[in-house]
Order: C-alpha cells, then sequence, then structure tokens
C-alpha cells in the first residue's frame, strides 16, 4: 500500500487531476459538502487578506484567518485527491488490461489456403479452419465436416456436443476432435474495456442508488448544519457573545460530514477498481451494489461447481477381472489420449501403483483415435517379433500376472492383433460382445448414482470393466459456498445432468436447491420467480442461451469466453472466465455499502467532541457557566478551532486506505456485523476526534505559546 | 408516593393504550368492530350527509388534498366565530383582531393551540364551546388519520390509503367522542365545573361578593388532553383549579395526555407484528423516561408552580403534556427548572417520543426509516422497510422533514430578533431566559405543541403571523411529505425475506433510540446550551 501510494503520489496526471478538481463549479456539482468547505475557504481568506477588514463579526488576527483558510482548503485537496488517486488507480488498471487483451490466431481460408489472422479482423462471411484442440475464434456455422465441440465453458454440459454442416457453433468453444471448416457470423464483439474507462471517469459514471441516497441524506445533514451555525450568529450576537467568523466557519465545516462527502466518489470508483484487479469488468456500478443484497445465487454446476473437466475416480471390474485388471486397460486404453481425462485416467492408475507388465507392446502400439463415428479411443498392437519377447519374459516374471495381462499374452501368442478400447458403455457394447450385459448395465448405473459417469474398457471382444469419469469439485468451492451460506444466501444448482448426478454434486458441495436436467430456458424462468418473491438474484452464464437470464437477474456475471450475447447482457464480464468469481463480486457490493455506511457513522459520531472542542471556545469567555462543557481543556480558542479543523482535514487521507480497500467484511450474522461496525466506527468515531484533537492541540500549544 | 403516581401514569396509560391500540387497529384495517352494526348505521347516515362513498380508495394526493381541504373549512368556521363572536350567542364578546384571530384559527386547526389570548376573558362561551372545542375533534382526528393512511402504506398494496373522510368520521364519531364524553364525567365528578353560565358569583369570607368565570370546562377539558391539543379553557389552562381541581385530576389528565399516542405503536404491533410494535413502543418510552428523568433530575419551582401538585406533580404533567405535544400546563413554565425546560425543547424537538396523537408514530416511523438506512449500509445491504427497498426520494423526502423542524424554529427566531419584535415584548437586553422563552414559542408552534411562555403577550402581529405560519408549515409541510413516502411504499413489491437486521428487539431499540437522541442533539445542542442551559 505504501509503495503504491508513494507512486501515486508522483503520478503527475493525478496530481494534476486533484487540483483541477478544486474548481468550484465542480465541487458544486459533485459535492456540496465540499462546496461549502470552499466556499468557507473564500470567506476567511477574503477576511484575512482585504485591509482593514474590522467587521462585527471579526475579532482574531489576520494570521489566524490565513492559518485556518489554508487548512479548509487542504481539507478540499484532500477529498479530490482521494479520488483521483482512485481514478488513477482504475486508469492503470485498464491501461494494463488493454495490454494483455488476448486475441485467438485464426486459420482463414483465402482461396482455399490457410492464413493465419487475427481473430478481431475477421469479418462476417470468413471461412476458417479449426482444428482439434483449437478454440473457434467467433460464433458461426459448420460450412464443412463435423465433430465434437466441448462446449462446456457455454452450455455447462460437460459431454462434448456433436455438430455437422449448417450446425451453429459458438466462439470461445473448443473443437475436440477431427477439424471443421466455420463460417463467421458475427461481427467482433465491442470491447467492455472502452465502457470500463467511461466507468471510471467519474464525470460519466452513474451514481447508484444508495448512493444518491447517501448523497441527499449528507446534504440535508449540511444543511441543517447551515441553518443552526448561520442563525447562531444572530442568537450570539443578541446574547452579547463576541462570536467571530473564523470560529463559526470552523463550527460548520467541523460538524458537516465532511469525512464520507470527501470519500464518497473514492470508494465508488475504487470497487469497480477492485474488482478490475481481479479482472473482473463491470458495466453498471448498480450491478455491483446489487451484489451486496444479493440472496439467491442460481451456480452452474460445470465450470463454477465443478471442475468442468472429468477426472477418472475409480476403476469398476466386471465380475470375472480384479481391480488390477481393468486398471492395466484402462491404463493402456488411455495411453496415446492426451485428453485430460485421459490423463486424468494414467495418474488414477499411477496412484494404485498399477502399470500393465506389457509396457513395451503399449509404447510401440498404434493410437486408436477418438472418432465421432466409432465413439471409442485406445490402442492396437499386433504380436512382437520374438526378440522383444525374450527380452519382456525377464520382466514379466517380476510383476504379477493378471488375467489381463495373461489374455494380452495369449493373444499374441495365437497372433492375433490386441485391441484395447474405451469409450461410452453404448459404444464399447457395439464391438465388445464378450460380457454378462445386465451386470455391466447394473455397474454403470451404480457410477451414475455416485455421480460419474462410465466409460467401457474392451480388450478386443471383452469388456474387462468400467472407468469411473467424474466431474470432480473445485478446489475450495465446498469453502465458498459455505462462507455463502452464512451470509445469508441461497445457492441453486443447474445442471443438465439427471436428477442422481446432481443430487450427489449438490450434497458434496453443499448447495441447498438443485435444477436438474434443466433446459435452457429454466434459468430464465427460476430468476423471474425467484424476483418475484422479493430475492436478489445472482447468476453466472456464458452461453447465448444464458443472455436473456442474465439480463433480467440483479447481477449477472458474463464469462469473457462467453458468446458476445452472453457478454452483452450481463453487468459484469470475468476476463479469466472464473465462475466462481462471483462470491467475490457479493462480498465486494456489501464492502462498498458496509464502507460507506461505515464512514458516515463515524462522520456524524465525530460531531460530538467537536461541539465539545469548539463551543467552549465559541462561549467561553463571554460566559464563565460554559466551563461545565469544557471537557476537553484545550489550550486557547484559537488552538481549539485550529486543531479541530485539522483534525477534520488529517482524517480524510487516513481513511484513503480504508476507502480503497473497503471495510473488512466477513461472512457472519448480519448483527454481529452490525454491533462489529458500531462498535468501531460509532462509538470509535466518538472518542477518536477527542483524543486525535487533544493531541493535536498539545502539539500546537508549543508552538503557540 | 412520587413513584406510585409515576407508576399510576405510566401503568394506567400503557394498560388503556393496550386497550385502544387494539382498537385502532380494527380501525385502519377497517375490521369489525364492537358494536360494529350500531356505529356503522350512524356513520352511513353521516356519508349520506356529507355525501361520501365510504368505498372509494384515495392515493396519497387525494388523501392529503381531503385533509388539507377539511381542515382550511373548519378554521375558516373558527376564524369567522372568533371574528364576528360579539354577534354570536351565550356571553358575547368583542370580536378577535385579524391576526390574532387567524393564529387562533390556525394554532387550533393544527392540533397546536398555541394562545396568544386569555380563553377566559377574551372569548365567548360559544368561541370556547362551539368554536375551538369542535376544532379540537377536527384537529386530532386529522392527525390520526394521517396516520392510519401512513401505517396502511406499508401494509397495503397498490389501493391507496384508505378515505380520509371515513377515517375521520370514525375516529371522532367512535373513539374520540365517547372517550372524551367519559372523560368529561369523570372530570367533572372530580370537581371540573361544566356549565353555559358565563360566571358564578359567589359570597367570600369577608362578606363581599366575587365573580369567578365558569363555562363547560369539563368537556373543553376532556378532549383537549386527550386529542394532543393543550388550550385551556382559562389562561391559567391546567394550572387552574377548575381545570385540573385535584391531584387525582392532575394524574388522570396525564394519562389521557399520553393514552392515544401510545396506543398507535400498540396498533402498529397488530398490524405489523407484535416485536415491531413493542421496539417502536420501547424506543418512545426511552424518550419519554429522559425528559421524566430531566424533569425530576431538579427541584422546580417554588415560584410559578401550583402548590397542590409540587415539584413532581408539576414535572410530570409538564413532560407528559409537552411530551405528547399537548402543551397544556399546570404550572408556569417560568418556575420550572432549567433541566426540566430542556426536557421540554427535547421533546418539541424530537415529536414522537410519543408525538401528538397520529403525527407522533409518523414520526417515530421516519426515525426507523432513517435508522434503517443506516443500519443497512453498516451490514453491507440495501436498507430496507419491512422488506421494502428503500429508495433515495424516500430519503430525500425524510431528510426535509427533518430539515424543516429546525429551519422553522431557527429562522423566525432570528427574524424575531432582526425585527425587534422579541425586544418588543422581553425587553432591550436579551439573556438566556428570554432567548429561552423565544426559542420555547417557536419551537412549540412548529411541533405544534402549544406551550408557551410568552402567552397574551405575544399578541401582536408579528408573533400572531409569524407563528401561524410556522404551525402551519411545521403540520401541513411533514404531513404531506411523510403522505407522499407512504403513498410510494404502498406501490413497492412487498417480499418475504428475510429483514438483514430485525426490525424489533433490544438491538433495533437502542440504535433506534440512540438515533433519535444524536440526530436531535446535534442539531439543536448550542441553543440549548445557549438558551436554558445558561439560565
Amino acid at each position: 500500500m505504501a509503495t503504491k501510494l508513494k507512486q501515486a503520489i508522483f503520478d503527475k496526471r493525478m496530481l494534476g487531476d486533484s487540483v483541477t478538481k478544486l474548481s468550484p463549479l465542480y465541487l458544486a456539482k459533485k459535492s456540496p459538502v465540499m462546496f461549502t468547505v470552499e466556499v468557507g475557504f473564500f470567506l476567511l481568506l477574503a477576511i484575512g487578506l482585504l485591509p482593514n477588514m474590522s467587521l462585527e463579526f471579526v475579532n482574531e488576527n489576520r494570521i489566524f484567518y490565513i492559518e485556518s483558510a489554508i487548512i479548509l482548503i487542504v481539507t478540499v485537496w484532500f477529498a479530490t485527491f482521494s479520488e483521483s488517486l482512485s481514478e488513477s488507480q482504475a486508469r492503470a488498471k485498464v491501461d494494463s488490461l488493454r495490454n494483455l487483451e488476448k486475441e485467438v490466431l485464426a486459420k482463414k481460408l483465402v482461396d482455399g489456403k490457410e492464413v493465419l489472422v487475427n481473430s478481431a479482423n475477421l469479418k462476417v462471411g470468413d471461412r476458417v479452419r479449426v482444428y482439434a484442440g483449437e478454440i473457434i475464434p467467433r460464433d458461426g456455422i459448420v460450412h464443412q465436416g463435423r465433430a465434437f465441440i466441448d462446449e462446456s465453458m457455454m452450455t455447462g454440459e460437460s459431454n462434448p456436443a456433436f455438430k455437422e454442416k449448417d450446425n451453429p457453433v459458438l466462439g470461445g468453444t473448443k473443437v475436440a476432435n477431427d477439424s471443421i471448416i466455420i463460417e463467421i457470423t458475427s461481427e467482433a464483439g465491442k470491447s467492455f474495456l472502452d465502457e470500463m474507462v467511461g466507468l471510471i471517469e467519474s464525470a460519466k459514471r452513474p451514481k447508484t442508488k444508495n448512493e444518491i441516497a447517501l448523497t441527499i441524506l449528507l446534504a440535508g445533514l449540511s444543511l441543517i448544519f447551515i441553518i443552526v451555525v448561520g442563525t447562531m450568529l444572530f442568537f450570539g450576537y443578541y446574547l452579547g457573545y463576541h462570536m467571530d467568523i473564523s470560529i463559526l466557519v470552523a463550527l460548520l465545516v467541523a460538524l458537516m460530514p465532511t469525512t464520507i462527502g470527501a470519500l464518497l466518489p473514492a470508494i465508488g470508483v475504487a470497487g469497480i477498481n477492485r474488482l478490475a484487479r481481479d479482472n473482473i469488468i463491470v458495466k453498471s456500478g448498480k450491478g455491483v451494489e446489487a451484489a451486496g443484497d444479493c440472496d439467491i445465487l442460481i451456480l452452474d454446476k460445470t465450470g463454477t461447481i465443478t471442475e468442468g473437466a472429468r477426472r477418472a475416480i475409480a476403476f469398476v471390474p466386471m465380475e470375472k477381472f480384479t481391480d488390477e485388471d481393468i486398471a492395466q486397460a484402462a491404463y493402456a486404453a488411455s495411453f496415446s489420449d492426451h485428453t485430460h481425462e485421459g490423463t486424468s485416467i494414467i495418474e488414477l492408475a499411477n496412484e494404485k501403483k498399477i502399470e500393465p507388465p506389457f509396457m513395451m507392446e503399449i509404447m510401440t502400439g498404434k493410437p486408436v483415435e477418438f472418432s465421432s463415428e466409432t465413439r471409442f479411443s485406445g490402442i492396437e498392437f499386433s504380436p512382437k517379433k520374438k526378440l522383444s519377447t525374450t527380452q519382456d519374459q525377464t520382466l514379466k516374471s517380476t510383476l504379477p500376472r493378471t488375467r489381463v495381462s495373461a489374455k494380452v499374452e495369449e493373444l499374441e501368442e495365437s497372433n492375433t492383433p490386441v485391441k484395447i478400447l474405451k469409450g461410452s458403455v453404448e459404444a464399447i457394447l457395439k464391438i465388445a460382445t464378450n460380457v454378462n450385459e445386465p451386470e455391466l448395465r447394473w455397474k454403470a448405473q451404480e457410477v451414475s448414482k455416485s455421480g460419474g459417469t462410465p466409460l467401457a474398457v474392451a480388450v478386443n471382444d471383452e469388456i474387462i470393466g468400467l472407468i469411473s469419469l467424474k466431474d470432480t469439485l473445485k478446489k475450495d468451492i465446498r469453502t465458498k459456498l459455505d462462507e455463502v451460506h452464512v451470509a445469508g444466501i441461497t445457492t441453486v444448482m443447474i445442471t443438465g445432468d439427471n436428477l442422481l448426478t446432481a443430487q450427489v454434486i449438490a450434497r458434496e458441495a453443499n448447495i441447498d436447491q438443485i435444477i436438474a436436467e434443466a433446459k435452457p430456458t429454466d434459468k430464465l424462468n427460476r430468476v423471474v420467480e425467484e424476483q418475484l418473491k422479493g430475492h436478489v438474484v445472482g447468476m453466472i452464464g456464458d452461453g447465448t442461451n444464458d443472455a436473456p437470464a442474465l439480463a433480467k437477474a440483479d447481477i449477472g456475471l458474463a464469462m469473457n469466453r462467453g458468446t458476445a450475447a452472453a457478454r452483452e447482457a450481463a453487468n459484469m464480464v470475468d476476463l479469466d472466465s472464473d465462475p466462481s468469481k462471483i462470491l467475490k463480486v457479493i462480498k465486494l457490493g456489501k464492502q462498498l455499502l458496509m464502507t460507506r455506511g461505515a464512514i458516515t457513522t463515524f462522520s456524524i459520531a465525530n460531531d460530538v467532541a467537536k461541539y465539545f472542542a469548539i463551543l467552549p471556545a465559541m462561549f467561553m469567555k463571554d460566559n464563565p457557566k460554559m466551563e461545565v462543557l469544557n471537557v476537553m481543556q484545550l489550550h486557547s480558542p484559537e488552538s481549539a478551532v485550529l486543531s479541530t479543523l485539522i483534525f477534520n482535514a488529517i482524517v480524510i487521507p487516513m481513511l484513503i486506505p480504508l476507502s480503497l480497500k473497503g471495510v473488512k467484511y466477513k461472512p457472519e450474522l448480519p448483527e454481529r456485523t452490525f454491533i462489529k461496525n458500531m462498535m468501531m466506527y460509532g462509538v470509535g468515531g466518538v472518542v477518536l476526534p477527542f483524543a486525535g484533537i487533544k493531541a493535536i492541540d498539545l502539539l500546537l500549544s508549543v508552538f503557540m505559546r | 408516593m412520587d413513584i406510585v403516581i409515576l407508576l399510576v401514569v405510566l401503568v394506567g396509560s400503557l394498560g388503556l393504550a393496550v386497550v385502544f391500540g387494539r382498537y385502532i387497529a380494527r380501525m385502519i384495517i377497517y375490521e369489525k368492530r364492537p358494536l360494529e352494526k350500531t356505529l356503522g348505521r350512524v356513520e352511513n347516515g353521516f356519508y349520506k350527509i356529507i355525501g361520501v362513498d365510504k368505498y372509494e380508495q384515495m392515493t396519497w394526493k387525494q388523501y392529503t388534498l381531503a385533509l388539507i381541504v377539511t381542515n382550511a373549512i373548519a378554521a375558516g368556521f373558527l376564524l369567522a366565530v372568533l371574528i364576528y363572536q360579539n354577534n354570536l350567542p351565550l356571553s358575547p364578546k368583542p370580536g378577535l383582531s385579524l391576526d390574532l384571530a387567524f393564529n387562533t384559527a390556525a394554532s387550533f386547526v393544527t392540533n397546536t393551540n398555541l394562545q396568544h389570548y386569555a380563553g377566559d376573558q377574551q372569548l365567548s362561551i360559544f368561541s370556547q364551546m362551539v368554536g375551538l372545542t369542535f376544532l379540537m375533534f377536527v384537529a386530532p382526528a386529522s392527525g390520526m388519520a394521517a396516520a392510519f393512511a401512513f401505517i396502511r402504506g406499508f401494509i397495503r398494496k397498490e389501493f391507496g390509503l384508505g378515505n380520509f373522510y371515513v377515517d375521520f368520521t370514525r375516529i371522532i364519531l367512535t373513539l374520540l367522542l365517547p372517550i372524551a364524553f367519559f372523560s368529561a364525567l369523570l372530570l367533572l365528578f372530580l370537581g371540573a365545573p361544566q356549565t353555559l353560565d358565563p360566571t358564578i358569583t359567589v359570597g367570600t369570607l369577608q362578606g363581599g361578593n366575587q365573580t369567578i368565570t365558569i363555562g363547560p370546562v369539563a368537556s373543553l377539558e376532556s378532549i383537549k388532553d386527550l386529542g394532543s391539543n393543550g388550550g385551556g379553557f382559562f389562561g391559567a389552562n391546567s394550572a387552574h383549579p377548575f381545570e385540573n381541581p385535584t391531584g387525582v385530576s392532575n394524574v388522570f389528565e396525564c394519562i389521557l395526555m399520553l393514552v392515544i399516542p401510545l396506543s398507535f405503536p400498540v396498533a402498529y404491533g397488530h398490524l405489523l407484528g407484535k416485536g415491531r410494535g413493542i421496539s417502536i413502543l420501547a424506543a418512545m418510552l426511552i424518550g419519554f423516561g429522559v425528559m421524566l428523568a430531566l424533569g425530576f433530575s431538579e427541584q422546580s419551582g417554588p415560584t410559578g408552580l401550583e402548590t397542590r401538585f409540587g415539584s413532581f406533580g408539576s414535572a410530570l404533567f409538564q413532560e407528559s403534556s409537552i411530551a405528547t405535544n399537548t402543551g397544556s400546563a399546570n404550572a408556569s413554565l417560568t418556575g420550572m427548572s432549567p433541566n426540566a425546560v430542556i426536557g421540554l425543547f427535547l421533546g418539541m424537538f424530537v415529536q414522537a417520543i410519543p408525538g401528538a396523537d397520529g403525527a407522533g408514530m409518523m414520526m417515530m416511523i421516519i426515525f426507523v426509516i432513517l435508522t434503517l438506512f443506516l443500519v443497512g449500509l453498516m451490514v453491507g445491504k440495501t436498507p430496507e422497510f419491512m422488506s421494502m427497498k428503500i429508495s433515495p426520494r424516500d430519503v430525500k423526502l425524510a431528510a426535509f422533514v427533518f430539515l424543516i423542524h429546525p429551519a422553522l424554529i431557527l429562522v423566525p427566531s432570528v427574524l424575531a430578533y432582526t425585527t425587534e419584535s422579541a425586544q418588543s415584548i422581553l425587553g432591550e437586553q436579551t439573556t438566556p431566559a428570554t432567548f429561552t422563552q423565544v426559542l420555547y414559542e417557536y419551537s412549540s408552534a412548529a411541533a405544534n405543541n402549544g406551550s408557551d411562555y410568552l402567552g397574551t403577550s405575544a399578541n401582536t402581529p408579528f408573533w400572531n403571523w409569524s407563528t401561524m405560519a410556522v404551525m402551519l408549515l411545521g403540520r401541513y409541510a411533514p404531513f404531506v411529505l411523510m403522505l407522499a413516502i407512504a403513498g410510494s411504499f404502498t406501490l413497492r413489491d412487498r417480499k418475504e425475506v428475510v429483514e438483514p437486521i430485525k426490525t424489533s428487539g433490544f438491538l433495533f431499540v437502542g440504535v433506534l433510540s440512540i438515533m433519535v437522541f444524536v440526530l436531535t442533539v446535534l442539531t439543536f445542542f448550542p441553543f440549548l446550551i445557549m438558551g436554558p442551559f445558561s439560565m
């Protein structure tokens, strides 16, 4: 923080901004409280500088007026400084985002040849070829070829979707196998960065409802204090007190909620800023604020709660085989499968310390690629030459023989090519018939019940067993969701999976409600339904079919890799496409409000001490009865006024870090949060100025004799 | 003994408030009341006469307009009576000057009852019994009707705030009149006179004859206290032995003043949840407790006090009267101790502990809304009241309600000094005591309280016109703003969502009380220091 602050202080543009913002015209429009302080500055300055000011209400010496005036203008500058500081931080973030903005290279077809172009330069009608493992640069339709496309990031469906000619494909999705030619059908998406820049240029930043309400309240309070102080001048005069303009101005400035008035703009910008630091682009402050109120969170299963990529978690052998058999076969079948699922199978086998004895064969074997027609993959090897067999013999003796290795050996000896394949139960059943089908089906169902997806593994025509693939929970998601619960938010999981699988995941992740086998319209329906019940709904989406729900939800967080429609509809976009970040947004929304509330409370609580500092200074000379009020025993009326003003001013920069960082938020019962904050900022706000003003007064008294 | 009297007052008024609160709740939601059929018939006859469709529901604008028009007609009536009382029956007296008549009409229609005249000397029996007493029903009924509409704003969804004429009629016919009638009988029994003879002549101990002013005192007295009116039959108000004959009547009148203001939170509890009602009641009682404590903390008198009541009886009556913005007095304010006077100011500054019939409840809810606004921010939730979002407009209107009050007190006070109007009746030299009197006059007018130091000495055009303006603005401006808030709340969606911070329970009562105290004291602290504190 300290270094950041130092950097910021030397940021010329920011300093310039903070000075231009001192313009009375700007302040009158943006911050009535600060404007009033500035009027006080001009008034005192005029009295201090103009010659021969001998008015009824001017009794102090010239230097005192100038000193007070300087403190006032510094107070205003602190306010503009805090605003400029948070703006400059936001600007820095935007610049770095600009550099980071990644564009995909696309292989555009020009006269049948592939030309590498930037995805941003693609136009509607362009054709691009996309190979397995590559990302589709923009929304389009399949022009040629067919392929499985991993759309989990868009639709939440973890099974790849099969697309052929004229099927629409979404930008940002990944081709899983084969290659296709796509015709681009959409314009380049609008940059959210531009909107972000607009947002941080506070002139354009629309105030949120709560901000407006607070500004009104603060203006109302200020007006009341203006009436109070204005009429005091008269009453004091008629009652025979020696009223002094500077003391009245000081009292007014002290009473007005200058602290919150000064920091309010900075808090708003800082909120957007802090989200930007987490790579979330906010399109309106409204969404962030609504996030604080969110009490229903609709989450996609895939990608948010679970990793979105399935991993092998268990091997299920058929009756005739053992764990080792299926592990060895699965290992072999996945050896050349470099997808996430494939490697996870190898990892699982390694974990179990199982390795097929026929490693040599596997390594030299021919991979069977996954294809859309066959829907299985694996490995194939022919019988080896004698030479290698003898070498193998020695190896074999060290490893325990299993049925599978025996079978492989047997097949090799009989000179039959060996095919070890894995695929969906249906696909494998088509090629492998040597199996007790009811048993297989029953075991597959068990796997489903535990929340997994079964893959069958066969060696030639015999099915060895199943691999249970499961979408694993994201790291920390359980803790995060527990926190969400404490904050009083109900979670709803939406998934295309069947109810059984969904229930398992929900139980594991501590989800309150599920919508299983969800249709695309279910999300929108649920959002509307909850909103009618009065809930504030947060949701995440990335697919085009999410767009209506995203637009309807109070907090819509779109993934950057999602479709343009989704990004357009949502009120924030996460550049990292990490759906669990919505929890961060909720936390931040709460923090924003809390920070405003805390500093407002602090500001108002401060007034108590300020009365006790200034009123004795104002009245004690003429009315000995006021001695009772002089609990602070300040050095002199002048030092009392100056130290109150100085305290009032330095509180602002002291609270800048708090307003930029936000009040600490811990998920807990609101009552507890309230009591904690009230103690800290309410009671603290009463006590601190007593100590602070007294300390400053002690310091000043050294200089003032 | 003192503590017993205090307990009798508190328990008595709270006990009755529980009964009447239930009844008021039924009135607010037009539920069946006891004797519904009979009452309904009487009311229906009345609606027919004035030509009102009792089923018509009004928007907040219509409701406010109906209230203001009705009040204007009633005030016009009183104005005419006062100016032309010399031509009217029953002990005619010279008509009042235009400024005094206007001031008095405004004073009674706004439930203030600031009296720049001595009732027994300047008003005819007709003016008192027909003119003033009539308005003493109209004013509290209007305030209560407004509170009915206001509360409906939070429990109804989109079908208006009720019908002013119906509310108004029902409040007068089935609440104020019966209670006032029985209280008048009780006061009669306790020694207050009720006669149409303007005076009686009695033989004194010395053998001479003395003429004593008398009249229909008991009937005026009961509605004076029940309806948070406060305008006495006699210039000496409840210090006069005919208005407040004994210690028992003193206690009874205290209860009478407190009962309706305390019934409102009870009714609120019936309609919006018991805990919420009790919490608001508790916050009101805490405020009232502070006033009482200030009143008892320092010995008042003995000059200016009635020996019948003593320091305790006077402080109890005065604080109760000011707390409910009734404004009747059983002692001279000049006799009250500085602390007691600070307590009185507190009551007028807050206007909601428990405040006038109806108006006090509305003011307290405004405090609740502002409290919830801050509380909501502190816990990171958009502030809500009754699960309805508090919008910037609500905050704006509520802030205006708070702004109006100090403005109406302080600005005219300055004017009184700059125009030398204060000096001309209080002396060239301004002292904390005379400043207190000026501040008190406008506080009383702005809070629609009606008690004052100045009395007939303020019967000058400046004081009459200025306090009239303050009373009217102090009554109707907040009403319009508050009903506007209710009007927008009634359009809002009700939600079955858990409140982030419960609007009941110790925490809430504590926060609400602190909020009320801080908002009030921060505004008025310097003036209390310059005035009563320095006396």
